[in-house]
């Protein structure tokens, strides 16, 4: 029997660095916690100063282990409230509600050997990746940029659980983690990145120019990206016959949800589809990364937590 | 295995619904007209199991099956041991917390002890030691229960038939498509193969832990005949060449399978699991506003389905019994 939120219980907080915390969360007593699979997340539901704040954190600990996840946050100077109210204000026993393990990130099934590319806080899927190709013995390895060993979170769990996988790349030291360190990799070698924006482009651009299939390269961004200058624009229902008005600070998943409308929604980033919806009229910018090219040129539909409008008006069908 | 002693046995049987069939099929369809679509609702429950009065004889019926041709009811890949431990893990949790008369779990360690009453039976075993079971996780539990079950990897961006066990088959064969991606499963379906078939997989792929999905199919099934395997269709297919006008009450049966979708969230799989009921079409007549609908769902239905569905040499007599009946019923 499956329950769609978990209570759980913070039972530990660790200082990893200056800026990361980790967290771990276990069930109430003689409650259980759903298993996990490498690479999954889980949704977080706090409240701070009475605002809801729901984020989303990679699983950064062994999936063979039971009834516990932990999860690596970083305080980000740019945060919209959530990093700092897991850093600020949750504190050991404190009780909480998460969603289930969701993945969107999982492990190739036919790689012969993956390759993990992290910077900083970009680090946590990998971990409980290595956990589970060391079980299977699978070939993997892990190349991990950050500023200095001090400011390199998890870097003692790495180093004693993985130590002849994993390269670190420190740049107080003057050590650059490149793209070519894709190069020279047998066929069948899938790799993985988790970081920021300009990281990830950057070495998906390069894997592509080494020859990688399109299907050997995978990662994750934590926020959607840059697409450029946002408009406003209106959007009308053709079903309910509401409308509204999306400025150019707000998404439209958040007009509509705002607005009574029951959307289903799951990343938030524009990456796993969940709150698609079919588009009536009007022109959309796409701003997501999981409709192809080709589905967004020909299928009439929006992924509304990233995507807005080029046209003045867009008419959904809902 | 062990039977238990006849002290230890509880009185269970009074507990499953005696109501008749026809108070409690689940009647497909909500519109006049029946087309392919992806008909998924939210499975509010978050429940897999349906136990029936019919229980014991349909448990009894897959077990006969599964010794009897053990290759085409059950198949699997040896990279489903872990899904299928966690199938095991969540059903029999589900038996013990809706079912507590009829299942019990005692855990010592990792020694688990389950009794099921409604079978009087009792296993130990390890869990997660493939060797103290008497066949594999997912066969195993698929004995306890009324519902076929299949495991869906999502592997590299795509869905496979990776194992099952499979007793009452709506005319298809697991041995055939084991292995196969879900378009390539589905792609005998006129139309829906077209397009739908990959929305649906798309939807499927999207599916969450915690918020599982259901649907209903069906077909028509002639005789009370549950396993229905492709593998057999020269045996039961024949059977449709004796209806007439006068046995087709009978004969006809509208089979509906309660079909039911889980992601696994340990091993990222996803659990379909059948659950088929079968109802003649006398009996599913005595529900006037069932015959009604029904009736007006054949008189629309396109000759492609009822081709696919297997019925279009008697669709002629059939939409004649149900308005005949369905006159006689309004006198």
């Amino acid at each position: 029997m499956q329950t769609k939120f978990l209570q759980v219980i913070v039972e530990k907080v660790k200082i990893e660095t200056s800026s990361v915390k980790s967290f771990t969360l276990v069930p109430p007593r003689g409650e259980r916690l759903p298993g996990f699979s490498a690479g999954s997340h889980v949704t977080t539901y706090i409240e701070n100063n009475g605002k809801k704040l729901e984020r989303h954190y990679s699983l950064a600990s062994n999936p063979e282990i039971p009834n516990e996840y932990v999860i690596g946050i970083r305080k980000s100077e740019s945060s919209r409230g959530g990093s700092e109210a897991w850093h600020e204000c949750i504190k050991e026993g404190d009780r909480l509600f998460i969603s289930n393990p969701k993945n969107h990130f999982p492990l190739s099934f036919r790689a012969r050997k993956h390759v993990f590319f992290a910077a900083g806080i970009g680090i946590t899927p990998f971990i409980a990746m290595m956990f589970d190709l060391k079980k299977r013995g699978i070939e993997f390895e892990l190349h991990y940029a950050a500023r200095s060993k001090e400011l390199c979170p998890f870097f003692p769990l790495i180093n004693e659980h993985f130590p002849e996988h994993s390269h670190f790349y420190f740049s107080e030291l003057n050590n650059r983690m490149l793209p070519d360190l894709m190069k020279e990799q047998p066929i069948g070698t899938h790799v993985y990145f988790c970081g920021p924006e300009l990281m990830v482009k950057q070495f998906s651009q390069r894997a592509h120019a080494y020859g990688y299939p399109k299907a050997n390269v995978h990662f994750e961004l934590f926020s959607p990206p840059d697409m450029g200058p946002k408009t406003p624009f209106h959007v009308k229902l053709s079903k309910s016959k509401k409308e509204f008005y999306v400025s150019e600070t707000e998404n439209l998943l958040d007009v509509l949800l705002d607005g009574g409308v029951d959307a289903s929604y799951s990343c938030r980033v524009g990456g796993c589809g969940s709150c698609q919806l079919n588009v009536k009229e009007g022109v959309v910018d796409h701003r997501d990364q999981f409709l192809s090219d080709e589905e967004k040129k020909t299928l009439q539909v929006i992924l509304p937590c990233v995507s807005r409008a080029k046209s003045k008006t867009l008419v959904l069908d809902i | 295995m062990s039977m238990l002693n006849e002290d230890v046995k509880k009185n269970y049987v009074q507990h499953l619904s005696t109501e008749p069939l026809v108070k409690r099929f689940p009647f497909p369809f909500h519109e006049d007209s029946y087309r392919y679509s992806n008909n998924s609702r939210q499975l509010e429950s978050g429940l897999c199991l349906d136990i029936t009065p019919e229980y014991k004889g349909e448990v009894e019926e897959k077990r006969a099956l599964l010794e009897k041709f053990p290759m085409k009811c059950y198949q699997s890949f040896s990279h489903t041991i872990e899904a299928q431990w966690e199938v095991l893990d969540m059903l029999i949790h589900e038996m013990v917390e809706i079912y507590p008369d009829y299942f019990t779990l005692k855990k010592q360690g990792d020694v688990w002890i389950f009794t099921n009453y409604l079978l009087n039976e009792q296993d130990t075993f390890t869990f997660g030691q493939l060797n103290t079971l008497p066949c594999e996780p997912l066969d195993f539990i698929g004995r306890h229960m009324q519902e076929d079950l299949v495991i869906v990897s999502e592997r590299d961006q795509d869905l496979y038939m990776d194992a099952g066990q499979l007793c009452f088959p709506a005319n298809w064969s697991l041995v055939f498509d084991l292995g196969m991606t879900f378009t390539e499963w589905h792609s005998p379906v006129p139309v829906f193969s077209d397009k739908l078939a990959a929305k649906v997989r798309d939807f499927l792929m999207r599916m969450e832990a915690g918020k599982p999905w259901t649907r209903y199919n069906w077909t028509l099934t002639v005789e009370h005949i549950l396993p229905t395997f492709a593998e057999d269709f020269d045996q039961w297919a024949p059977k449709k060449e004796k209806i007439t006008k006068e046995n087709i009450g009978d004969l006809v049966h509208l089979r509906v399978e309660d079909q039911r979708l889980f992601r696994l969230p340990k091993s990222n799989s996803i659990l379909f699991s059948i659950h088929t009921h079968l109802i003649n079409l006398n009996e599913l007549s005595e529900n006037r506003e069932w015959l009604n609908r029904f009736s007006k769902i054949i008189d629309d239905l396109p000759e492609y389905i009822a081709e696919y569905k297997g019925f279009s040499e008697y669709k002629l007599l059939l939409s004649a019994w149900l308005k005949e009946t369905l006159y006689v019923k309004k006198l």
